[in-house]
Protein backbone atom coordinates (compact mmCIF):
# COMPACT_ATOMS: atom_id res chain seq x y z
CA UNK A 1 0.00 0.00 0.00
CA UNK A 2 1.57 3.31 -1.71
CA UNK A 3 1.51 5.89 1.55
CA UNK A 4 -0.66 8.38 -0.49
CA UNK A 5 -3.99 7.91 -0.38
CA UNK A 6 -3.69 6.44 3.38
CA UNK A 7 -5.40 8.43 5.87
CA UNK A 8 -5.14 11.22 3.03
CA UNK A 9 -1.23 11.40 2.25
CA UNK A 10 1.99 11.86 4.60
CA UNK A 11 1.18 15.52 5.53
CA UNK A 12 -2.42 15.01 6.20
CA UNK A 13 -3.51 15.93 9.84
CA UNK A 14 -5.44 12.54 10.04
CA UNK A 15 -2.06 10.58 8.94
CA UNK A 16 0.10 12.68 11.42
CA UNK A 17 -2.37 12.03 14.67
CA UNK A 18 -2.43 8.05 13.71
CA UNK A 19 0.74 8.22 12.97
CA UNK A 20 1.67 9.89 16.69
CA UNK A 21 -0.45 7.78 17.99
CA UNK A 22 0.94 4.55 17.18
CA UNK A 23 4.29 5.51 18.03
CA UNK A 24 3.58 6.81 21.38
CA UNK A 25 1.99 3.74 21.95
CA UNK A 26 4.78 1.48 20.97
CA UNK A 27 6.93 3.23 22.92
CA UNK A 28 5.26 3.19 26.04
CA UNK A 29 4.67 -0.39 25.43
CA UNK A 30 9.15 -0.54 25.07
CA UNK A 31 10.19 1.09 27.92
CA UNK A 32 7.15 -0.06 30.71
CA UNK A 33 8.75 -3.81 29.44
CA UNK A 34 12.53 -2.52 30.10
CA UNK A 35 11.57 -0.78 33.39
CA UNK A 36 9.78 -3.69 34.76
CA UNK A 37 12.51 -6.47 33.39
CA UNK A 38 15.16 -4.20 35.06
CA UNK A 39 13.20 -3.15 38.02
CA UNK A 40 14.34 -6.20 40.75
CA UNK A 41 18.55 -5.41 39.68
CA UNK A 42 17.57 -2.04 40.24
CA UNK A 43 15.79 -2.08 43.54
CA UNK A 44 18.94 -4.96 44.63
CA UNK A 45 21.43 -2.21 43.76
CA UNK A 46 19.61 0.80 45.88
CA UNK A 47 19.37 -1.82 48.88
CA UNK A 48 23.10 -2.81 48.02
CA UNK A 49 24.06 1.00 48.73
CA UNK A 50 21.97 1.21 51.95
CA UNK A 51 24.08 -1.72 53.76
CA UNK A 52 27.00 -0.15 51.94
CA UNK A 53 25.80 2.95 54.06
CA UNK A 54 25.57 1.08 57.23
CA UNK A 55 28.64 -0.06 57.43
CA UNK A 56 30.46 2.45 56.18
CA UNK A 57 29.36 4.71 59.16
CA UNK A 58 30.68 1.85 61.12
CA UNK A 59 34.01 2.04 59.37
CA UNK A 60 33.69 -1.24 57.80
CA UNK A 61 34.61 -1.94 54.70
CA UNK A 62 32.04 -2.42 51.65
CA UNK A 63 30.06 -5.86 51.28
CA UNK A 64 30.54 -6.82 54.79
CA UNK A 65 26.61 -5.99 55.86
CA UNK A 66 25.63 -9.60 56.05
CA UNK A 67 28.34 -10.53 58.35
CA UNK A 68 28.00 -8.05 61.00
CA UNK A 69 24.71 -6.69 60.95
CA UNK A 70 22.05 -7.43 62.72
CA UNK A 71 19.03 -5.67 61.83
CA UNK A 72 15.74 -5.08 64.02
CA UNK A 73 12.72 -2.39 64.78
CA UNK A 74 12.47 -0.76 68.10
CA UNK A 75 9.18 1.15 69.33
CA UNK A 76 9.55 4.42 70.89
CA UNK A 77 9.89 2.82 74.36
CA UNK A 78 12.75 1.21 73.25
CA UNK A 79 11.18 -2.10 72.88
CA UNK A 80 12.20 -4.82 69.81
CA UNK A 81 8.95 -4.96 68.47
CA UNK A 82 10.49 -7.09 64.74
CA UNK A 83 13.80 -8.92 64.54
CA UNK A 84 12.84 -10.08 60.70
CA UNK A 85 16.47 -8.34 58.96
CA UNK A 86 15.04 -8.22 55.47
CA UNK A 87 11.76 -6.56 56.88
CA UNK A 88 14.03 -4.33 58.72
CA UNK A 89 15.90 -2.79 55.50
CA UNK A 90 12.56 -2.03 53.52
CA UNK A 91 11.75 0.31 56.53
CA UNK A 92 14.51 2.50 54.88
CA UNK A 93 12.67 3.24 51.69
CA UNK A 94 9.96 4.92 53.57
CA UNK A 95 11.69 5.82 56.53
CA UNK A 96 9.39 9.00 57.05
CA UNK A 97 6.22 7.03 57.35
CA UNK A 98 7.55 4.04 59.68
CA UNK A 99 8.82 7.04 61.86
CA UNK A 100 6.04 8.34 62.22
CA UNK A 101 4.15 4.81 62.57
CA UNK A 102 6.65 4.51 65.52
CA UNK A 103 8.68 2.07 63.90
CA UNK A 104 12.42 2.51 64.10
CA UNK A 105 14.80 0.44 62.42
CA UNK A 106 18.25 -0.43 64.28
CA UNK A 107 21.73 -1.98 62.86
CA UNK A 108 23.70 -3.40 65.10
CA UNK A 109 27.07 -4.81 64.62
CA UNK A 110 27.16 -8.20 66.03
CA UNK A 111 30.61 -8.48 66.84
CA UNK A 112 30.34 -5.56 69.67
CA UNK A 113 27.09 -3.96 70.07
CA UNK A 114 27.54 -0.64 67.99
CA UNK A 115 24.10 0.03 66.48
CA UNK A 116 23.51 2.16 63.25
CA UNK A 117 20.35 4.21 63.07
CA UNK A 118 19.31 5.71 59.98
CA UNK A 119 18.11 9.36 59.75
CA UNK A 120 15.89 11.28 57.45
CA UNK A 121 14.62 15.06 56.89
CA UNK A 122 15.10 17.69 54.46
CA UNK A 123 17.63 20.33 53.39
CA UNK A 124 17.02 23.39 51.73
CA UNK A 125 15.85 21.90 48.38
CA UNK A 126 14.78 18.62 48.96
CA UNK A 127 15.52 14.83 50.93
CA UNK A 128 18.50 14.49 53.29
CA UNK A 129 19.20 11.41 54.96
CA UNK A 130 22.29 9.65 56.34
CA UNK A 131 23.16 6.97 59.30
CA UNK A 132 24.70 7.66 62.24
CA UNK A 133 26.84 5.22 64.15
CA UNK A 134 27.12 4.79 67.88
CA UNK A 135 29.79 2.96 70.14
CA UNK A 136 28.31 0.51 72.61
CA UNK A 137 28.05 3.31 75.21
CA UNK A 138 25.29 4.45 72.95
CA UNK A 139 26.58 7.83 73.51
CA UNK A 140 29.86 8.55 71.33
CA UNK A 141 29.40 8.91 67.25
CA UNK A 142 31.69 6.39 65.73
CA UNK A 143 30.27 7.48 62.28
CA UNK A 144 28.39 9.73 60.41
CA UNK A 145 27.23 9.47 56.45
CA UNK A 146 25.21 11.98 55.00
CA UNK A 147 23.59 12.33 51.48
CA UNK A 148 20.79 13.96 49.44
CA UNK A 149 18.61 14.33 46.91
CA UNK A 150 18.92 17.60 45.50
CA UNK A 151 21.33 20.49 47.83
CA UNK A 152 23.72 22.56 45.73
CA UNK A 153 26.74 21.59 44.70
CA UNK A 154 29.59 22.87 46.82
CA UNK A 155 27.42 24.39 49.53
CA UNK A 156 24.74 22.25 50.98
CA UNK A 157 25.80 19.13 48.87
CA UNK A 158 29.20 19.68 50.79
CA UNK A 159 27.07 17.28 54.03
CA UNK A 160 27.39 14.00 51.83
CA UNK A 161 31.81 14.37 51.53
CA UNK A 162 33.81 12.59 53.48
CA UNK A 163 35.77 15.70 54.74
CA UNK A 164 32.50 16.97 56.31
CA UNK A 165 31.51 13.41 57.99
CA UNK A 166 34.84 13.63 59.55
CA UNK A 167 33.66 15.86 61.87
CA UNK A 168 31.17 13.28 63.74
CA UNK A 169 33.53 10.79 65.20
CA UNK A 170 34.14 11.45 68.50
CA UNK A 171 31.04 13.70 69.38
CA UNK A 172 28.62 12.50 72.58
CA UNK A 173 24.77 12.81 71.50
CA UNK A 174 24.00 12.65 75.55
CA UNK A 175 24.82 15.62 77.90
CA UNK A 176 25.86 14.10 81.17
CA UNK A 177 22.12 12.25 80.75
CA UNK A 178 20.52 14.07 79.10
CA UNK A 179 20.12 13.98 75.06
CA UNK A 180 21.53 16.87 73.20
CA UNK A 181 22.14 15.65 69.80
CA UNK A 182 24.78 17.56 67.35
CA UNK A 183 24.86 20.88 67.37
CA UNK A 184 25.58 22.43 63.63
CA UNK A 185 27.20 25.74 64.10
CA UNK A 186 27.47 28.47 62.01
CA UNK A 187 30.67 30.22 61.70
CA UNK A 188 32.52 27.24 63.64
CA UNK A 189 31.96 25.16 66.59
CA UNK A 190 34.21 26.15 69.42
CA UNK A 191 37.01 23.90 69.63
CA UNK A 192 36.81 20.95 71.63
CA UNK A 193 33.23 21.14 72.34
CA UNK A 194 32.01 17.51 72.28
CA UNK A 195 29.13 18.15 70.86
CA UNK A 196 29.06 20.81 67.59
CA UNK A 197 30.20 20.45 64.34
CA UNK A 198 30.87 23.09 62.22
CA UNK A 199 27.85 24.39 59.66
CA UNK A 200 28.78 24.05 55.73
CA UNK A 201 29.61 27.65 54.81
CA UNK A 202 27.17 28.90 52.28
CA UNK A 203 24.79 26.09 53.23
CA UNK A 204 22.76 27.52 56.20
CA UNK A 205 19.78 25.99 55.20
CA UNK A 206 21.07 22.70 54.88
CA UNK A 207 23.41 22.50 57.85
CA UNK A 208 19.85 23.07 59.65
CA UNK A 209 17.86 20.69 58.51
CA UNK A 210 21.54 18.26 59.21
CA UNK A 211 20.54 19.49 62.64
CA UNK A 212 17.18 19.26 62.60
CA UNK A 213 17.70 15.67 61.68
CA UNK A 214 19.89 14.27 63.68
CA UNK A 215 17.80 16.02 66.37
CA UNK A 216 14.68 14.50 65.56
CA UNK A 217 15.77 11.19 64.42
CA UNK A 218 18.34 10.22 67.24
CA UNK A 219 15.30 11.41 70.23
CA UNK A 220 13.45 8.83 68.61
CA UNK A 221 15.56 6.11 69.83
CA UNK A 222 16.14 8.37 73.52
CA UNK A 223 14.09 5.22 75.50
CA UNK A 224 16.17 2.18 73.29
CA UNK A 225 19.72 3.96 73.65
CA UNK A 226 18.82 4.55 77.25
CA UNK A 227 17.42 1.24 78.12
CA UNK A 228 20.90 -0.29 76.10
CA UNK A 229 22.89 1.50 78.69
CA UNK A 230 21.24 0.71 81.40
CA UNK A 231 21.17 -3.16 80.56
CA UNK A 232 24.97 -2.49 79.92
CA UNK A 233 26.09 -1.13 83.59
CA UNK A 234 24.01 -3.94 84.92
CA UNK A 235 25.94 -6.58 86.42
CA UNK A 236 24.19 -9.08 84.55
CA UNK A 237 26.17 -11.19 81.44
CA UNK A 238 25.43 -8.90 78.50
CA UNK A 239 23.31 -11.07 76.12
CA UNK A 240 23.35 -10.79 72.35
CA UNK A 241 19.99 -12.45 72.50
CA UNK A 242 17.32 -10.13 71.58
CA UNK A 243 14.62 -9.60 74.82
CA UNK A 244 10.74 -10.15 73.14
CA UNK B 1 30.09 2.94 -2.71
CA UNK B 2 31.36 0.40 -0.18
CA UNK B 3 34.46 2.91 0.69
CA UNK B 4 31.37 5.69 0.97
CA UNK B 5 29.45 3.65 3.42
CA UNK B 6 33.02 2.35 5.69
CA UNK B 7 34.24 6.38 5.88
CA UNK B 8 30.87 7.41 7.30
CA UNK B 9 32.50 5.45 9.97
CA UNK B 10 35.60 6.49 10.22
CA UNK B 11 35.17 10.31 9.47
CA UNK B 12 33.82 11.40 12.68
CA UNK B 13 36.52 9.44 14.17
CA UNK B 14 39.06 12.27 13.03
CA UNK B 15 38.73 14.22 9.97
CA UNK B 16 34.85 15.33 11.20
CA UNK B 17 35.04 14.53 14.52
CA UNK B 18 32.22 15.74 16.88
CA UNK B 19 33.86 17.58 19.44
CA UNK B 20 37.13 18.81 17.90
CA UNK B 21 36.03 19.91 14.34
CA UNK B 22 31.79 19.98 14.82
CA UNK B 23 32.55 21.53 18.49
CA UNK B 24 29.51 20.03 19.91
CA UNK B 25 28.46 18.04 23.20
CA UNK B 26 31.16 20.31 24.71
CA UNK B 27 29.08 20.62 27.94
CA UNK B 28 28.79 17.27 28.74
CA UNK B 29 32.56 16.40 27.97
CA UNK B 30 33.26 18.80 30.40
CA UNK B 31 31.01 17.41 33.23
CA UNK B 32 31.61 13.94 33.09
CA UNK B 33 35.63 13.29 32.42
CA UNK B 34 37.12 14.11 35.99
CA UNK B 35 37.11 10.19 36.22
CA UNK B 36 38.20 7.88 33.45
CA UNK B 37 35.39 5.12 34.02
CA UNK B 38 32.20 8.02 33.66
CA UNK B 39 33.41 8.86 30.77
CA UNK B 40 34.46 5.83 29.03
CA UNK B 41 30.56 4.57 29.96
CA UNK B 42 29.25 8.08 28.86
CA UNK B 43 31.32 7.58 25.75
CA UNK B 44 29.65 4.04 25.37
CA UNK B 45 25.78 5.07 26.02
CA UNK B 46 25.65 8.06 23.45
CA UNK B 47 27.37 5.61 20.91
CA UNK B 48 24.21 3.03 21.71
CA UNK B 49 21.54 6.22 21.57
CA UNK B 50 23.72 7.97 18.39
CA UNK B 51 23.51 4.46 16.70
CA UNK B 52 20.17 3.33 16.85
CA UNK B 53 18.73 6.60 17.08
CA UNK B 54 19.83 6.88 13.76
CA UNK B 55 19.19 3.43 12.80
CA UNK B 56 15.63 3.64 14.29
CA UNK B 57 15.23 7.41 12.03
CA UNK B 58 16.76 6.38 8.76
CA UNK B 59 14.57 3.12 8.72
CA UNK B 60 11.70 5.61 9.44
CA UNK B 61 12.52 8.13 7.47
CA UNK B 62 10.31 8.06 4.33
CA UNK B 63 6.83 7.59 6.68
CA UNK B 64 7.82 10.50 9.28
CA UNK B 65 5.89 13.43 9.00
CA UNK B 66 7.34 16.21 7.79
CA UNK B 67 5.33 18.61 10.38
CA UNK B 68 6.31 16.55 13.22
CA UNK B 69 9.62 15.42 12.07
CA UNK B 70 11.30 16.89 15.53
CA UNK B 71 9.04 15.94 17.57
CA UNK B 72 9.46 12.15 16.03
CA UNK B 73 12.91 12.63 16.54
CA UNK B 74 12.59 13.51 20.13
CA UNK B 75 10.44 10.66 21.16
CA UNK B 76 12.79 7.73 19.78
CA UNK B 77 15.75 9.54 21.19
CA UNK B 78 14.41 10.08 24.65
CA UNK B 79 13.22 6.13 24.60
CA UNK B 80 16.71 5.23 23.77
CA UNK B 81 18.00 7.36 26.32
CA UNK B 82 15.30 6.08 28.74
CA UNK B 83 16.53 2.58 28.29
CA UNK B 84 20.27 3.53 28.63
CA UNK B 85 19.38 5.16 31.94
CA UNK B 86 17.32 1.76 33.09
CA UNK B 87 20.51 -0.31 32.34
CA UNK B 88 23.30 1.72 33.83
CA UNK B 89 20.98 1.94 36.85
CA UNK B 90 20.89 -1.39 36.20
CA UNK B 91 24.51 -2.99 35.98
CA UNK B 92 26.87 -0.27 36.85
CA UNK B 93 24.77 1.46 39.72
CA UNK B 94 27.85 3.53 40.97
CA UNK B 95 28.80 5.34 37.16
CA UNK B 96 25.27 5.89 36.81
CA UNK B 97 24.72 7.72 39.71
CA UNK B 98 28.31 9.31 39.16
CA UNK B 99 26.73 10.45 35.84
CA UNK B 100 23.59 11.84 37.33
CA UNK B 101 21.47 14.10 35.42
CA UNK B 102 24.04 13.56 31.94
CA UNK B 103 22.66 10.57 31.05
CA UNK B 104 19.18 12.07 31.19
CA UNK B 105 20.81 14.90 29.05
CA UNK B 106 22.44 12.75 25.95
CA UNK B 107 18.71 13.43 24.85
CA UNK B 108 19.58 17.40 24.26
CA UNK B 109 23.41 16.24 23.23
CA UNK B 110 23.45 18.32 19.84
CA UNK B 111 25.39 15.32 18.38
CA UNK B 112 22.57 12.89 18.72
CA UNK B 113 20.10 15.25 16.93
CA UNK B 114 22.51 16.93 14.74
CA UNK B 115 23.43 13.47 13.04
CA UNK B 116 19.57 12.61 12.40
CA UNK B 117 19.28 15.46 10.79
CA UNK B 118 21.95 15.77 8.78
CA UNK B 119 22.39 12.42 8.14
CA UNK B 120 19.66 9.59 9.03
CA UNK B 121 16.80 11.53 7.49
CA UNK B 122 18.59 11.25 4.11
CA UNK B 123 20.52 8.10 4.26
CA UNK B 124 19.93 4.62 4.00
CA UNK B 125 20.17 2.66 6.95
CA UNK B 126 23.45 1.14 7.19
CA UNK B 127 25.32 4.07 6.40
CA UNK B 128 23.71 5.75 8.85
CA UNK B 129 24.33 3.07 11.75
CA UNK B 130 27.65 3.65 10.52
CA UNK B 131 28.06 7.73 11.19
CA UNK B 132 25.93 6.95 14.54
CA UNK B 133 28.78 4.52 15.78
CA UNK B 134 31.64 6.40 14.13
CA UNK B 135 29.93 10.18 15.60
CA UNK B 136 29.86 8.12 18.94
CA UNK B 137 32.66 6.81 19.25
CA UNK B 138 34.78 10.05 17.66
CA UNK B 139 33.03 11.70 21.46
CA UNK B 140 33.56 9.14 23.32
CA UNK B 141 37.60 8.75 22.46
CA UNK B 142 37.52 12.77 22.92
CA UNK B 143 36.20 12.01 26.39
CA UNK B 144 38.52 9.27 27.02
CA UNK B 145 41.42 11.10 26.60
CA UNK B 146 39.99 14.59 28.46
CA UNK B 147 39.19 11.98 31.30
CA UNK B 148 42.60 10.14 31.44
CA UNK B 149 44.42 13.62 32.05
CA UNK B 150 42.43 14.77 34.22
CA UNK B 151 42.07 11.77 36.46
CA UNK B 152 46.09 11.20 36.01
CA UNK B 153 47.09 14.69 37.16
CA UNK B 154 44.13 15.63 39.38
CA UNK B 155 43.84 12.71 41.38
CA UNK B 156 46.99 10.59 40.63
CA UNK B 157 44.52 7.24 39.41
CA UNK B 158 43.35 5.92 36.42
CA UNK B 159 40.05 4.01 36.56
CA UNK B 160 40.37 4.70 40.46
CA UNK B 161 43.82 2.69 40.69
CA UNK B 162 46.70 4.37 41.72
CA UNK B 163 49.24 5.10 38.94
CA UNK B 164 51.46 8.05 40.06
CA UNK B 165 53.87 5.81 42.91
CA UNK B 166 53.24 7.07 46.84
CA UNK B 167 57.73 8.06 46.62
CA UNK B 168 56.29 10.92 44.08
CA UNK B 169 54.03 12.33 46.75
CA UNK B 170 56.84 11.99 49.70
CA UNK B 171 59.31 13.81 46.92
CA UNK B 172 56.58 17.04 47.18
CA UNK B 173 54.75 16.30 44.04
CA UNK B 174 50.75 17.38 44.60
CA UNK B 175 47.59 16.63 42.66
CA UNK B 176 46.32 19.45 40.41
CA UNK B 177 43.23 20.59 41.86
CA UNK B 178 42.51 22.54 38.91
CA UNK B 179 41.88 19.76 37.24
CA UNK B 180 38.71 18.44 38.98
CA UNK B 181 37.24 21.25 37.96
CA UNK B 182 34.94 21.90 34.84
CA UNK B 183 37.53 24.80 33.25
CA UNK B 184 40.44 21.89 33.14
CA UNK B 185 38.14 20.12 30.53
CA UNK B 186 38.27 22.94 28.33
CA UNK B 187 41.67 23.67 28.67
CA UNK B 188 42.67 19.95 27.84
CA UNK B 189 39.70 20.11 25.01
CA UNK B 190 41.41 23.24 23.32
CA UNK B 191 44.90 21.69 23.31
CA UNK B 192 43.47 18.54 21.35
CA UNK B 193 42.06 20.80 19.19
CA UNK B 194 45.02 22.56 18.53
CA UNK B 195 47.59 19.39 17.91
CA UNK B 196 44.24 18.34 15.94
CA UNK B 197 44.45 20.81 13.81
CA UNK B 198 47.99 20.82 13.49
CA UNK B 199 48.16 17.51 12.36
CA UNK B 200 45.39 18.15 9.60
CA UNK B 201 46.33 21.19 7.91
CA UNK B 202 43.27 21.09 5.77
CA UNK B 203 41.07 21.46 8.67
CA UNK B 204 43.30 25.02 9.29
CA UNK B 205 41.02 28.43 7.98
CA UNK B 206 43.09 30.43 5.97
Amino acid sequence: MSKKGFLGGKNSNAYIVFYSTVMVVLVAVMLAFTSLSLKSKQDANVLNEKKDAIVASLGLEKGSYDKFIEAYVVNAEGEVVSTDAAATLQKLFDLPTNFAAGEFPVFENKENGEVVVPLTGKGLWDDIWGYIALEADMNTIKGAIFDHAGETPGLGAEIATAKYQAQFPKKQIYNNGEFVGVEVVKGGAKEGDIHAVDAVTGGTKTSDGLEKMIKDCLSCYDAFFKARTAAAEAPVVESTEIAE
Amino acid sequence: MKNKTFQSLTNPLAKNNPILVQILGICSALAVTTQLKPALVMGLSVTAVCAFSNLVLSLLRNGIPDRIRIIVQLVVIAALVTIVNDVLKAYVYDVSKQLSVYVGLIITNCIIMGRVEAFALSNKPLPSLLDGIGNGLGYGAVLVIIGFFRELLGSGTLFGYQVIPECFYEAGYVNNGLMLFPPSALIIVGIIIWVHRSMNKDLQEK
